[in-house]
C-alpha cells in the first residue's frame, strides 16, 4: 500500500508557550481509518490542521504525497491543500449559499482566475456535486440554504464538499461532537463508506473511545503533546486507556459496545 | 451589633455601589472644576421663556425668494451624506478584509491597518473638516472627505467584527479547500457578511446625516450652513422652521432605514 | 443521426461542446431574498445622482491634495508653548462631557420611566415624551449649544446645557426600552402585594436594567467627549475652540498637539470602555 502521509519529529508551539505537540511520528498509508483519542488540549486538533498547514509547525516535517508541506507556498500550498479535505465539528459552512454551493466549494482549489473568484462551475462539476448529494441522501435539499439544514445535514454537506475535492486524504476534527446519537451514527458509517469505497485515507479526531474502537482500523493515543499509543483497536487496553486520559477507565464515560 | 443581611446578588451590589460612587467623585470634581452651577439655569429662567415666546415662537418661513434655496440646501445635506457614506463603505470593505489576523492574507499587517482605522475614528469628523479646510478651502468637497475618513474608520472597525463574528469558519474550510484569497472573499466573506454589512452601512447613514448637518454649519455646506446664517443674523423664529425642517429629515430618515433593516433581515 | 451522435457524445462526460447545449444546472439558493441585490442597486444609482447634484470640483480638489500633506507636516511640529492652555481647555471639555452625562443620566431616568409604557401606565403622557424626545433627538447637539449660547451667554453652562437635551433625548428612549423589556408578569406579581408604582419601579425594575443603562452610560461617554471636543468649533468654548482658532490663525504646532491630545483621550475612554465591557461579560 502507498504511503500517503509521514510525520517525522513534529513539534509546535504556540506563541504563548504552550507545547502542543511534540516530537510526534507516524505514518498513514492509503486506505486507513484512524481515530486520534485523547483529552482536550493534547493537540489532536493541532495535528490534523499542521497537515493542510492551517497551523505551519515549529520543528519537524510534514510530508504529504512526498512533497514536504512546511516549505509549501501560495500556489503550491492550495494545490497540496486541493489533495486533503477537511471535516470541522461546527460544520464550517457558508450558511448563506445554497446547499450545492456549499458542495461545490470543493471543487474551488482547482480553479484558477475570474472562473473561480465568481463561481463559475462547469456543468461537469455540477453534475458530480448532484451525484454525491444523491449518494448522500440529500439531493432533495440541494437548493435548500444550508442554514436551514439541521446538524446531521450539515455535517454531510461539509462531507460532499470534502468528497468533491477528490482528496487522498480526509481529515476529520471532531465531526460528531455537536450530533445528536443518531445522527452521529450515520455521519460516521457516511464516514467509513464513502472513504473505503473511494480508498481515501482518513484521519478522524474523537472524544467517544467506543465510535473509535467500532470504527477505525487504527488508533493513535495522544496525551500532553505525545504519542502515547499507536496500533490496532483490539490492542487499546485499559491501561493504554488510562494512560492516554490519566485516569482509570471506570472514570470515563465509554459507550457500551467499548465493552464487548 | 449585628451585621446587616445582604440581599442582593453578591458582584452586582458591589458593581452598584462602585458605579454610584464614580459617579459622585466625577459630579463634584467635575462641578468644582468648571464652577457649574445648576441654579444659574433656574435663575435664568425668565431669560429661557422670554426667548423662547418672544424670539423662537412662533417659527417663521424664510423669504419666500429663499425657501427653494433652503430647500435644495436640505438636498445637498443629503446627497453629502450618502455618496460619502457608500464611498466609505467600498472602501471599508476592502480595508477590512486585511483588518483581521485570521482572515487576511497578511496577518502581520492586521494590526497596522486596525490602528490606522482607531486614529482616524478617534479624532471627530468636524476636526478633520477644519484640517481639511485650512488645505483644501471650504466647500462641498472638503465636507465629503471629512464624512467619508470619519465613517471609513468606523465602517473598517464594524466590517473587522462582523468577518471575525460571522465567517472565520467558513474561511478556515475554504482554505482547507485550497482555495484563493480572492475566493474565499467572493464564496465565504462575502455572502455570509453582507447583511452585516449592509446594516452598519444603514447605521452610518443615519450618524452621518446627523454629521453632515454640523459639518455644513462650519463650511460644509448644506442646512447646517443655512440654519448657522439665521442663527448668526438673530432670525430666530426663521431657524426654528429650519430645526424642525432638520428635525423632519432626520426623522424621515430613520424610519427608511428602519424599515430597509428589516427588509434585509428576511 | 444528428441526436443519436449527440447521446454518444454525452456519455463521454468531459466534453464541454455538449454540454453547453444542455440547460445550465443552476446552483443558487432556491428562496432568495430579491430585496439586496435591489437595495445595492438602489444605493449605486442614489450615489452617482448625489454626486452629480453635489457638482464637487474633484480635479480642482485633488490638486489641492498634496496641501494635506504639508499641513499634516506643520501639524506634526509640535508647539509645546501653549501647554497648559490645551491642558485646561481640555479638561473643561472633558468636564463638560461628564457633567452633562450625569445629569443626563437622572433626567434620562426619570423621563425614561415617564416614557415606558408599563411603569406609570398613563398612555398619553408616555406618548407625549416620547415624541417630544424624538424630536429633540433628531436636531443635532451643537445647533442645542448654538441656541443655549444666545440664551445664557459663553460659558460652561450653554455646554452642559446644550449637550444635555440631546443625550436626555437619547437616555430616554434607551431607558425606556430597556424599563419595557421587563415582563409585564413581573411586574403584575409585585402589584399584586399591593405595592406602589414608584416603589416597584425602584425596586424591581431600576436593578434589573442597570447593567443596560451601565452600558449605555459608558458608550455615551465616548460620543459625548467627541461632540463636547467638537462644540468649541461652533462658538462655545473647550478643546475644539483652541483647535479652530489655532488652525485659522495658522499656528498648526499647537493646533496639532490639541488634535492628538483629544485622540488620546478618546482613545483611552474607547479602551476602558473595551475593557469594561469584557469583565462583564466575563
Amino acid at each position: 500500500m502507498e504511503q500517503i502521509l509521514k510525520f517525522e519529529n513534529v513539534s509546535k508551539s504556540y506563541p504563548n508557550g504552550v507545547h502542543a505537540l511534540k516530537n510526534v511520528s507516524f505514518n498513514v498509508k492509503e486506505g486507513e481509518f484512524i481515530s486520534v483519542i485523547g483529552p482536550s488540549g493534547s493537540g489532536k486538533s493541532t495535528i490534523l490542521r499542521s497537515i493542510n498547514r492551517l497551523i505551519p509547525i515549529s520543528g519537524g516535517s510534514v510530508c504529504l504525497d512526498g512533497v514536504s508541506v512546511s516549505d509549501q507556498k501560495g500556489r503550491k500550498l492550495r494545490e497540496l491543500r486541493r489533495k486533503v479535505g477537511m471535516i470541522f465539528q461546527n460544520y464550517n459552512l457558508v450558511y448563506s449559499l445554497s446547499v450545492l454551493q456549499n458542495v461545490l466549494h470543493g471543487c474551488l482549489g482547482y480553479m484558477n482566475g475570474i472562473r473561480g473568484v465568481c463561481g463559475m462551475y462547469s456543468e461537469d462539476d455540477k453534475k458530480k456535486a448532484l451525484a454525491l448529494l444523491e449518494e448522500l441522501g440529500m439531493e432533495q435539499f440541494a437548493y435548500n440554504r444550508a442554514s436551514d439544514l439541521s446538524g446531521g445535514q450539515k455535517q454531510r454537506v461539509g462531507i460532499a464538499r470534502a468528497i468533491m475535492q477528490e482528496p487522498k486524504l480526509l481529515l476529520c476534527d471532531e465531526p460528531i461532537a455537536s450530533l445528536d446519537p443518531s445522527s452521529a451514527k450515520t455521519i460516521m458509517d457516511l464516514l467509513r463508506d464513502m472513504t473505503s469505497k473511494r480508498n481515501i485515507a482518513c484521519i478522524v479526531n474523537l472524544h467517544q473511545l467506543d465510535v473509535a474502537v467500532k470504527y477505525s482500523t487504527r488508533i493513535i493515543g495522544l496525551s500532553k503533546g505525545e504519542i502515547v499509543f499507536d496500533g490496532v483497536p483490539s490492542e487499546l487496553t485499559d491501561e493504554m486507556i488510562e494512560r492516554i486520559y490519566g485516569t482509570s477507565r471506570e472514570n470515563l464515560m465509554i459507550g457500551a459496545s467499548a465493552n464487548e | 451589633m449585628n451585621k446587616r443581611i445582604p440581599v442582593g446578588v453578591s458582584g452586582q451590589k458591589k458593581m452598584y455601589t462602585a458605579f454610584i460612587i464614580v459617579a459622585v467623585i466625577l459630579f463634584v470634581l467635575t462641578t468644582l472644576y468648571t464652577n457649574f452651577n445648576p441654579m444659574t439655569l433656574i435663575e435664568n429662567g425668565d431669560a429661557f421663556v422670554s426667548f423662547i415666546t418672544e424670539d423662537f415662537l412662533p417659527p417663521a418661513l424664510p423669504k419666500s425668494s429663499r425657501i427653494p434655496g433652503v430647500l435644495s440646501s436640505v438636498l445637498v445635506t443629503l446627497a453629502l451624506a450618502f455618496s460619502s457614506t457608500t464611498f466609505a463603505a467600498i472602501f471599508a470593505f476592502f480595508t477590512s478584509l486585511f483588518g483581521s489576523e485570521k482572515v487576511s492574507p497578511f496577518p502581520k499587517l492586521a494590526k497596522i491597518v486596525r490602528g490606522f482605522a482607531t486614529f482616524l475614528r478617534n479624532i471627530p469628523a468636524l476636526v478633520w473638516a477644519f484640517i481639511l479646510f485650512s488645505s483644501l478651502g471650504i466647500g462641498t468637497g472638503v465636507g465629503f472627505a471629512a464624512l467619508f475618513i470619519t465613517s471609513y474608520a468606523f465602517m473598517v472597525r464594524a466590517f473587522v467584527e462582523t468577518i471575525e463574528d460571522v465567517s472565520q469558519d467558513c474561511v478556515e474550510s475554504l482554505e482547507a479547500v485550497g482555495a484563493s484569497f480572492p475566493q474565499r472573499v467572493i464564496q465565504a466573506i462575502l455572502p455570509s457578511c453582507l447583511n452585516g454589512f449592509l446594516s452598519w452601512f444603514l447605521y452610518c447613514i443615519e450618524v452621518n446625516i446627523r454629521a453632515s448637518t454640523i459639518v455644513g454649519m462650519v463650511g460644509g455646506g448644506g442646512v447646517g450652513l443655512t440654519l448657522f446664517t439665521y442663527i448668526k443674523g438673530f432670525q430666530y423664529d426663521v431657524a426654528l422652521s429650519i430645526i424642525l425642517l432638520i428635525a423632519a429629515m432626520v426623522i424621515i430618515v430613520d424610519r427608511i432605514t428602519g424599515r430597509l433593516r428589516k427588509e434585509i433581515a428576511k | 443521426m444528428e441526436q443519436t451522435i449527440v447521446q454518444n457524445t454525452a456519455k463521454q462526460t468531459d466534453n464541454n461542446a455538449v454540454s453547453k447545449k444542455e440547460k445550465k444546472i443552476p446552483v443558487g439558493c432556491r428562496q432568495k431574498n430579491k430585496f439586496i441585490p435591489c437595495f445595492m442597486a438602489g444605493t449605486v444609482l442614489l450615489t452617482v445622482i448625489s454626486l452629480m447634484y453635489l457638482e464637487i470640483d474633484w480635479i480642482k480638489l485633488a490638486s489641492r491634495v498634496p496641501e494635506i500633506g504639508k499641513v499634516f507636516a506643520e501639524l506634526a511640529h509640535f508647539d509645546f508653548s501653549n501647554m497648559d492652555l490645551i491642558f485646561s481647555s481640555m479638561l473643561e471639555t472633558i468636564s463638560i462631557a461628564v457633567l452633562s452625562l450625569l445629569y443626563s443620566l437622572i433626567l434620562g431616568v426619570v423621563f425614561g420611566m415617564i416614557a415606558a409604557r408599563n411603569i406609570l401606565r398613563i398612555k398619553w403622557l408616555s406618548v407625549l415624551t416620547q415624541s417630544l424626545f424624538t424630536f429633540l433627538r433628531a436636531v443635532p447637539t451643537p445647533v442645542w449649544v448654538l441656541l443655549m449660547l444666545v440664551c445664557l451667554g459663553m460659558g460652561p453652562e450653554a455646554g452642559v446645557a446644550g449637550l444635555c437635551v440631546h443625550t436626555t433625548a437619547f437616555f430616554t428612549k434607551t431607558f425606556a426600552q430597556s424599563f419595557e423589556s421587563i415582563p409585564d408578569e413581573t411586574l403584575e406579581a409585585l402589584e399584586a402585594t399591593g405595592t406602589s408604582r414608584i416603589s416597584i419601579f425602584v425596586n424591581a425594575v431600576l436593578p434589573a436594567a442597570f447593567s443596560q443603562i451601565a452600558a449605555w452610560t459608558g458608550m455615551r461617554l465616548e460620543t459625548n467627549f467627541s461632540e463636547c471636543a467638537v462644540l468649541g468649533m461652533v462658538g462655545a468654548g473647550g478643546v475644539g475652540f483652541v483647535i479652530s482658532r489655532n488652525l485659522q490663525s495658522y499656528e498648526y504646532g499647537t493646533a496639532g498637539l490639541a488634535i492628538v491630545l483629544v485622540f488620546a483621550v478618546a482613545y483611552c475612554i474607547e479602551r476602558l470602555f473595551v475593557a469594561i465591557k469584557k469583565k462583564i461579560a466575563q
